[in-house]
């Protein structure tokens, strides 16, 4: 099945509809504001920063098992089922690069560059199971993650700077569409997975990402994936970024190469 | 400043780097707080906060020794560059931390094996592990975005981060002990006071084994005397560790080099060095 159906594009076929009806225009966008809040969580209205787009700010998480799988899968003994966040069943890998999937897939436990506890790469730190933190401004926007304290600095209406670079989480250059925030990023490393299944790609990876917030506290999170040197076609990624609403939230910390910490410096704290 | 390509470079080299005397000279003055300069007009953000947004890094550089800076010359692998001798700590006067005497002893045996150290012998900043407070402000320059109600740092080392509320929100349990621990932040005037708890007792000031235990609290003020300067005191508490709280101040500079951005710096991911740093043949790691 299709996952990547959002409460965005539901939204169409009502303004369609009265479209369709011959309302003046004026009076669409009154009809239809109840029916596109009644498929929010809230009644509230979009928070918008001083310069007028959305205001992002606060702590988001996707909820779904993209993580383990950006395809659908059954439940494995390490691995919640999920109904994929692609288009489509399958990314569309070249044959080669579907062995090489298939060879992560099976020795995924060893080869996962998670196990490394290194900066996961972007998307992939986007739908890992950790909160992360919107700090917006009109010339940034940055995103800290609380998974090793990885942060992505979203610069505003530049351009990115020439390569050849490889950075882990690539160069994320933001502009805005409407009310959608539009990310496109370059200069990868080829040493992160898109998820614990083996997905992966190179250092040719281009992201598209659009975050379109669909009421105060759900993002519309797709995201476009290119990269010649593995896929046979572009590919979308879509779900939903929940905001996080319990009180006195903050971030914390998953500092997941220093657990070992007390243990080494215990002789020192010892009189 | 190091965040331009800094791709894959080791901890060792970056602390190398970090502790470049780049900056002669540092003022050692009295510990009663600091002001604008006479005449100074403190910018606002959009929301009304004294404006202390952007990046700043502390002069001089260098994280080797905060009792002893004629030490940065080692760091910066120059053993025949001395800088001006002198604490960064201004009170006590001696500018020594005032440790028990069990952490005296604890502390010199760190600092006599620094350069040859077994595991808990080296400095956890040379294993890529968070820096702690203040060590972060003293380990590279650091990003300061304002935004409504909050302050955000941004330590371009290692890309740690600090989320400070301007409220009085409640903290966490006290049995919670992170890196960068739980801080609030409040206006004095034109100076931004942080207080810091639930620190654990992982990193160090620098080095050569100034340490702490997780009883630390940490009382920082910031205040902008002019367009490109702060003056920035931390007062360390921590009942467990020493005779009483001391104080240390220095002075950061804003880089104003123009579209300067923070770039990626993979600390862990690029950490080449570590066996090379405990070669002891006890070392035992």
């Amino acid at each position: 099945m299709c996952p990547s159906l959002t409460p965005q594009r539901r939204a169409i076929p009502t303004r369609s509809f009265f479209a369709g009806l011959g309302i003046a225009a004026a009076s669409i966008v009154f009809l239809t504001m109840p029916y596109e809040v009644a498929g929010q969580s809230s009644g509230t209205t979009l928070a918008r920063t001083s310069d007028g787009h959305p205001d992002l700010t606060g702590i988001w998480q996707a909820v779904n098992s993209a993580a383990w799988d950006l395809e659908p899968h059954v439940a494995q003994p390490d691995m919640p089922a999920g109904i994929g966040a692609i288009d489509g069943d399958q990314i569309p890998y070249t044959a080669a690069a579907l062995a090489k999937k298939k060879e992560n897939y099976k020795n995924r436990a060893a080869l996962d560059p998670d196990g490394k506890c290194f900066l996961p790469g972007v998307p992939r730190v986007m739908y890992m199971p950790f909160p992360f933190q919107i700090v917006q401004t009109p010339t940034q926007l940055t995103m800290l993650f609380e998974y090793v304290h990885t942060v992505r600095n979203i610069f505003m209406n530049t351009p990115h700077p020439r390569g050849p670079i490889e950075w882990w989480m690539g160069d994320s250059r933001g502009r805005w569409e409407g009310d959608t925030l539009v990310v496109d990023v370059v200069h990868f490393n080829a040493d992160t997975w898109l998820d614990k299944a083996g997905n992966f790609h190179t250092e040719e990876m281009h992201l598209v990402e659009r975050f379109t917030p669909n009421g105060p506290d759900h993002i519309d999170y797709e995201v476009t994936i290119e990269d010649p040197k593995v896929f046979t076609r572009p590919w979308k990624i879509s779900m939903i970024l929940y905001r996080h609403k319990e009180k006195n939230l903050r971030l914390l910390e998953y500092e997941c190469y220093s657990f070992e910490g007390a243990e080494i410096y215990k002789p020192i704290h010892t009189p | 400043m190091t965040a331009r390509h800094s791709v894959a470079i080791s901890a060792a080299l970056m602390a190398v780097l970090l502790s470049a005397p780049n900056i002669a000279g540092q003022e050692n003055r009295p510990s009663n707080g600091a002001s604008a300069k006479a005449g100074y007009l403190q910018p606002r953000t959009p929301d009304g906060q004294p404006d202390i947004r952007g990046f700043w890094h502390i002069v001089p550089f260098g994280t080797y020794s905060l009792q002893d800076m004629s030490l940065q010359g080692l760091g910066a692998g120059d053993f025949s560059t001395k800088l001006p001798g002198g604490s960064r700590i201004v009170d006590p006067p001696d500018g020594k931390i005032p440790y028990q005497p069990w952490a005296a002893a604890k502390a010199k045996d760190i600092n006599d094996h620094h350069m040859d150290p077994k595991p808990y012998q080296l400095d956890p900043q040379a294993r890529c592990w968070l820096q702690g407070v203040p060590r972060g402000t003293l380990q590279s320059e650091s990003h300061v975005v304002q935004t409504p109600g909050q302050i955000v740092i941004l330590h371009d080392y290692s890309h740690s981060y600090r989320v400070i509320p301007l409220d009085n929100r409640p903290k966490l349990p006290e049995h919670m002990k992170l890196f960068m621990g739980e801080s609030r932040g409040r206006w004095e005037g034109n100076t931004l006071v942080i207080d810091t708890t639930n620190l654990n007792d992982i990193p160090w000031f620098d080095i050569v084994g100034s340490f702490h235990s997780d009883a630390i609290r940490v009382a920082e003020r910031l205040t902008r005397i002019d367009d490109e300067t702060l003056e920035y005191l931390a007062t360390v508490e921590d009942t467990k560790m020493y005779t009483r709280p001391w104080t240390m101040r220095f002075t950061m500079k804003r880089n104003t080099e123009p579209g300067y951005e923070q770039w990626e710096h993979a600390c862990y991911e690029g950490e080449r060095s570590l066996h090379r740093l405990l070669a002891r043949p006890d070392s035992g790691r």
